[in-house]
């Protein structure tokens, strides 16, 4: 009823202002998942083979105010592996907002996304992908007295499922960033500070004897000079109780720290950047019980993987993520990550030896991540780390790619990524596996805006689902019409009934504001990863359609 | 419940879809780190304004960034335009724009959309995005990306000198 009263006075208001400013969009995922020879639903999930998950957003502008609400169906149910919680038709987030420009002020009712810094201590966002939507519900306030001086308090209940579905923790959060060198009015350098604050107040806690508040603070800065670029942060994360199998263990009680550095150094035809981070207990969540559960729900920090995040379907079968938490297991005990990563941009100029007619870009990539040195007794759930010494070695990524154009018609990209998983420490399973990984991406322009895509990768592993080979062919007909078809065979894997072809086939439509996707064939299970933050989802069989439109 | 949304829906795209919207004001920043509002891109009025929604990791955005930086040398000699790639890059791969903004060479400008907050309030979902505005007026729209696309892209350039 509340939606059908808010759809019509929505209506109203559109019809009643000419000067008002409507925009939307509508996304549809639908999958119709069918049983074949080799790929079935389990049986709790056959009941509904028929699903689809829907979101459409509306903004409403009117002078210094917006509007908006965005109204989310899982319709008749949603597709496999969300959260239960993604269930039936209703809001997922409403809001209003007045922006100032003048007056330098931004407040905003009801649920909106914020990030503080690098997002250590809060990142509320929206991947549809991997069903997080962790918009926070309640006042933000945003006010710059000085150009060069922003300030953000915000408080509020963050969103867990539809409608009035909040987690159980009360967020306040405080930020402030000060750009230094424009005060100071200094040119030739920029540089400036950041504080954070973010608490989390739960009343109802498990137990009476745990603390109501848990908070993370952070203290960053940064500067930059010519083509030169450094920036680091430390955040620190008050006590609160060990959650184990999402359990609260309140006897148990542990802070935890971050430490992240970031240097850029770039001049034309030259980009080099590294990263370092420290992750000790560092997870943190809107409601204690919620700490590590595998929707992705209530997260308030982001602790985003820093590897290279790859694209082709070959490179997307081990992904590395963060590890921040804690957990004691007698030969399994963890209590965060410690790595670098460097990453290597160089373009050889046209008409050199290496660039040819029209250069060659090159990109290197390593990344390498341990846990943390020191003692563990995990009987006892206790344990002291080192500061900065590698502990056991979760993961490690080094990777070239060229991409270069032939001719006028002709252009090639080539990835080479080198790969080892430690699956006993990353997923919690067995084993480790070394991989090398070649994809060969070809595209050649035909007359008339016509092109053909070819895509050809192996993988070699030693371990897991061993050897893979994977082959795309696209044929664009014009830029609205584009066909596909792909095939992912795991020839390799140790257990023949495994030894699976994942094919697809299907269409692209894409015209204007319209977009339309087809596609027929089998899924790969396993973990879809955007941004470092994964998602577990079984394999399937079926058909699949997706919509998009905007306005 | 249904019904309504379905309703409604028709409604819009029907009666209010065809409007030509204005880009609504956000925060971006630049590589150096200076702010750089949204309303500036609608107060470019002379010429056609090009926004490129990108990420270091998505494939079809290089691909298409990397062959319209191969023409724009041809482009510019045509026609008048502003060219604005946006990186949709989170704090996870944002570190890395600069370098390879310069690694590639690239001569138009970048942005960066932080928490993708101007991404969220132009309602698409998936990069490479396409948007091309007139006199502050979004004129043009367009998902996706594969090879050949940006003669579509220059022929609206042209069409609106």
């Amino acid at each position: 009823m509340q939606l059908r009263k808010f759809v019509i006075g929505l209506l109203i208001c559109i019809s009643a202002s000419a000067k008002a400013q409507l925009s939307g969009g509508l996304e549809s995922n639908a999958a119709f998942y069918i049983d074949d020879a080799k790929i079935k639903l389990e049986q709790i999930e056959a009941r509904q083979r028929i699903r689809s998950n829907n979101y459409l957003r509306l903004n409403y502008k009117l002078k210094n105010f917006t509007a908006g609400v965005q109204v989310e169906s899982y319709e008749p149910k949603a597709l496999l592996n969300y959260s239960p919680r993604l269930n039936k038709t209703n809001f997922g987030n409403y809001y209003l907002k007045y922006k100032n420009d003048k007056l330098r002020l931004e407040t905003t009712l009801g649920h909106f996304y914020e990030q503080f810094g690098n997002g250590l201590v809060l990142r509320t966002w929206e991947d549809r992908q991997l069903g997080i939507a962790n918009s926070i519900a309640g006042v933000r306030v945003k006010y710059a007295p000085l150009e060069a001086i922003n300030f953000t308090a915000l408080y509020g209940k963050q969103r867990n499922g539809l409608g009035f579905d909040f987690t159980e923790g009360t967020i306040t959060g405080l930020n402030a960033d000060v750009q230094l060198s424009s005060l100071l009015k200094i040119k030739k350098s920029k540089f400036g500070i950041g504080l954070s604050y973010v608490n989390r107040n739960q009343q109802k806690q498990v137990y009476e004897s745990l603390n109501k508040n848990t908070f993370v603070t952070s203290l960053r800065g940064d500067f930059n000079l010519g083509g030169f670029t450094a920036d680091a942060e430390y955040a620190f994360k008050s006590k609160e109780a060990l959650v184990e199998f999402n359990t609260v263990r309140p006897s148990f009680q542990f802070d935890g720290d971050a430490y992240l550095l970031n240097l850029g150094y770039a001049k034309n035809g030259f980009g080099l950047s590294a990263n370092f981070r420290r992750l000790e207990n560092f997870g943190f969540y809107s409601q204690t019980q919620l700490a590590g559960n595998v929707y992705n729900q209530a997260i308030l920090n982001y602790l985003p993987a820093l590897t290279k995040q790859y694209d082709y379907s070959l490179t997307n079968i081990y992904v590395y993520a963060a590890q921040p938490n804690l957990s004691f297991e007698p030969s399994r005990n963890k209590a965060g990550e410690i790595g670098v990563q460097l990453g290597l941009f160089y373009q050889f100029k046209k008409e050199t030896p290496l660039g040819g007619k029209y250069g060659t870009y090159v990109a290197l990539n390593y990344a390498q991540w341990y846990g943390l040195k020191g003692k563990y007794d995990a009987a006892q759930r206790k344990y002291a780390a080192n500061k900065f010494a590698f502990g056991q070695k979760y993961y490690h990524d080094a990777s070239v790619e060229v991409r270069k154009k032939w001719n006028k018609k002709s252009s090639s990209v080539f990835t080479y990524l080198n790969q080892f998983y430690n699956a006993r420490y990353v997923e919690e399973a067995t084993g480790q596996v070394n991989t090398n990984t070649v994809v060969f991406d070809n595209t050649l322009r035909l007359k008339n805006s016509k092109s053909i895509r070819l895509e050809l990768q192996h993988q070699w592993a030693n371990a897991g689902f061993k050897n893979w080979v994977a082959a795309q062919v696209e044929y664009n007909f014009n830029s609205t019409w584009s066909l596909f078809t792909q095939d992912l065979y795991n020839y390799g894997n140790t257990d023949t009934a495994q030894k699976l072809h994942y094919y697809n086939m299907g269409t692209t439509f894409n015209k204007g504001a319209y977009q339309v996707q087809t596609s027929y064939g089998r899924q790969r299970g396993g973990l879809i990863c955007v941004g470092g933050v994964c998602r577990f989802v079984p394999q399937s069989a079926g058909f699949n359609v997706s919509l998009n439109y905007s306005f | 419940m249904s019904k309504i949304f379905t309703v409604t829906l028709l409604l819009l795209i029907t009666h209010f879809g065809a409007k030509a919207q204005v880009v609504p004001n956000i925060k971006l920043s630049t590589l150096n780190g200076e702010s750089f509002d949204s309303q500036q891109l609608n107060q470019i009025t002379a010429k056609p304004v090009v926004l490129l929604f990108w990420a270091t990791w998505c494939v079809p955005c290089l691909n298409e960034l990397t062959a319209i930086n191969d023409s724009l040398d041809d482009w510019k000699n045509e026609t008048k335009f502003d060219l604005y790639a946006i990186s949709e890059d989170d704090s996870r791969t944002t570190k890395r724009v600069p370098a390879l903004v310069n690694g590639k060479g690239w001569k138009f400008n970048v942005l960066l959309d932080n928490n993708q907050d101007f991404k969220r309030e132009l309602n698409f979902s998936n990069i490479p995005y396409t948007i091309v505005l007139k006199n502050g007026k979004i004129i043009y729209r367009h998902a996706g990306y594969v090879a050949g696309n940006e003669n579509e892209l220059f022929k609206i350039i042209k069409e609106n000198q």
